[in-house]
């Protein structure tokens, strides 16, 4: 039996969240944090995946990375093709994902007492040091809670992957679309299989996240 | 030497004040939403004034019209919060080095535990704020102001997160940790007492202003109006009628007495006869007049008058009576014209819950003329 496909969606998921958090976690303490101009409308930007059909996503995206697209012509100029390679299925499943992190995160940072910034202002921090040592330790939780679920969005994704990155055997078939084209061909054993293991992969997560969250200071 | 000069405006609030202190301590006194806590902020460096200028010592750290304004961790100011803002999730000795880190190693750990030393708090140094009473918290506060050794502590509103019985321990307490510490400091408060406990100069607020900034000693015997005497909470407030002024005397009418009072040297002014005047009688000043020796006479007693007492309550060590003078017309102050606080020995002694008409006599020095 191939486990390809789940080892990729694990790959394709870790490397996803990784990205969502690099981007997402500024990006929520921006409209957390900061007034500036155009926030409203960012903040509108920032949840249109959740809304939109995957398939319409999985459209754009792939008029802008695909190899005529405007960044597609930019990557390949240097080389890097993204379209139907499993980098696709990375960035198709960061779309998905970041929505649900920077809601997390930003509810987070906004339940932290701007006091305690306050107090580390006037204690010498610079505004990076206040991040680091007093917003970021405080709104962890938060942050974690949406990293779980932006992992498992990552880990579920299936519409904008299947636009963006294709469903080839061995190179970019995930274990969603695997596990649709077992059924497609019928062969419920292989689809039971993968199933049965992306339960138990979620369920394991869960519980050792539980744990963690448990911790007090 | 602090001079503070500020303007600030915003959404139905208007911040115009101008003060300063060369005193240890200085207290901002005023009734809650007057601007004490916005001004502290402005000192901080939290909160941009609109105009102004504010030195501490010999370092200006903000002036609007040369275009300084140096950021919070340039300022070195240690800024006690109201409800103390500590970092739950640091440690009682992490929170007291937050402000460290840029020392190094050595002297982070030995100033550290000079703080903990210091206040008391060696014990707690692995605890974490939420294992702590309230007045280990406001110390750890302090521990984390005073370990930067800051130019000005800035306390706001030190006690409001504790309970009363413990407040006036702290008080007292925080009083000899500034005397020791030897540091400057502006203190926050809406409590009179408070401010002249621990306040060597006292600057009153009022809806986004000044009304009068004076050594505390001043200002509890001149108060500079009736507004600032009412903010105070002076009690026995009253409002009179000019018969004549002099220099040193001003004589006025009240409830049907004509009341002589001491016209202030330094700030003596003569207002026309016949106009209001405000004036207060503090009501440990008035002073009741023993039946068992010789008859009442004016021209011994001064400000002489009778009345009932309608009302006494018992505060422990004193009481409160109120006091209903045989003038007729309505009271001064709703059922009653003068509350009369007496110890509560004298209370016993004259069985004052028994006997309840007494003539009151009241020394013109202790009868506070307050300009209009």
């Amino acid at each position: 039996m191939d486990l390809f496909p789940l080892w990729l969606s694990i790959r394709v998921s870790l490397v996803a969240t990784a990205l969502t958090l690099a981007l997402g976690v500024p990006l929520a303490w921006a409209l957390g944090r900061r007034r500036f101009a155009g926030r409203e409308l960012l903040a509108a930007l920032v949840v249109t995946p959740l809304v939109l059909p995957p398939t319409v996503l999985g459209y754009y995206l792939l008029v802008l990375i695909g190899a005529p697209g405007p960044l597609g012509r930019l990557l390949g100029r240097i080389g890097v093709e993204l379209a139907f390679t499993w980098k696709a299925a990375v960035v198709a499943a960061c779309v998905g994902s970041l929505p649900l992190l920077v809601r997390a995160a930003q509810a987070g940072f906004e339940g932290v007492d701007a006091r305690l910034e306050q107090a580390a202002r006037t204690l010498g921090r610079s505004e990076w040091s206040v991040f680091w040592s007093v917003t970021l330790p405080l709104a962890w939780r938060a942050v974690l809670a949406g990293a779980v679920l932006a992992f498992c969005r990552a880990f579920g994704d299936f519409g904008i992957t299947l636009m963006v990155a294709g469903s080839i055997p061995g190179r970019t078939q995930t274990l969603p679309l695997a596990i649709y084209d077992h059924v497609q061909a019928n062969q419920m054993t292989e689809a039971n299989t993968l199933a049965a293991l992306a339960v138990a992969l979620v369920v394991a997560l869960l519980l050792g996240l539980g744990r963690l969250g448990r911790l007090r200071y | 030497m602090l001079s503070v000069s500020l303007k600030k405006r915003l959404p139905g609030f208007a911040l115009d004040v101008r003060w300063e202190s060369s005193d240890a301590v200085c207290g901002l006194f005023g009734p809650s939403g007057a601007g004490k806590t916005l001004t502290l902020d402005c000192l901080a460096g939290l909160v941009r004034p609109d105009a102004g200028r504010i030195v501490i010592g010999d370092r200006v750290v903000f002036d609007s019209a040369a275009g300084i304004d140096l950021s919070p961790r340039r300022r070195r100011l240690g800024y006690v919060f109201q409800g103390y803002a500590l970092f739950p999730h640091l440690t009682v000795a992490d929170n007291i080095a937050y402000g460290l880190r840029d020392q190094p190693r050595a002297t982070r750990r030995e100033r550290t535990a000079r703080v903990l030393d210091r206040l008391g708090l060696a014990g707690l140094a692995t605890r974490r704020p939420h294992e702590l009473s309230g007045g280990e918290r406001q110390r750890v506060a302090l521990g984390r102001a005073l370990a930067i050794e800051p130019a000005l502590l800035l306390l706001d509103e030190p006690f409001s997160a504790l309970d009363l019985p413990l407040r006036r321990v702290l008080r007292d307490d925080l009083g000899r940790v500034l005397r020791e510490w030897g540091t400057a400091a502006v203190l926050v408060t809406h409590d009179f007492t408070e401010a002249y406990r621990l306040a060597d100069r006292i600057v009153v607020y009022d809806a986004g202003r000044v009304v009068q900034s004076a050594p505390r000693a001043e200002l509890l015997w001149q108060p500079a109006s009736e507004a600032v005497a009412r903010i105070m909470g002076v009690r026995n407030l009253l409002t009179g009628v000019v018969a004549k002024a002099t220099p040193d005397r001003i004589q006025l009418r009240w409830r049907g007495q004509i009341l002589e009072a001491v016209n202030s040297p330094t700030r003596s002014y003569l207002p026309a006869p016949e106009s209001p005047i405000a004036f207060f009688i503090r009501p440990e000043y008035v002073r009741l007049i023993r039946k068992d020796r010789r008859t009442a006479d004016p021209a011994h007693h001064m400000n002489l008058m009778a009345g009932v007492v309608v009302g006494d309550e018992d505060f422990g060590t004193t009481w409160t009576l109120r006091i209903r003078l045989d003038h007729p017309g309505p009271p001064a102050q709703g059922d009653y014209d003068l509350e009369v606080e007496v110890p509560h020995l004298v209370y016993e002694i004259l069985e004052i819950d028994r006997d309840r008409r007494w003539e009151f006599s009241i020394h013109r020095g202790s009868i506070h003329v307050l300009p209009a």
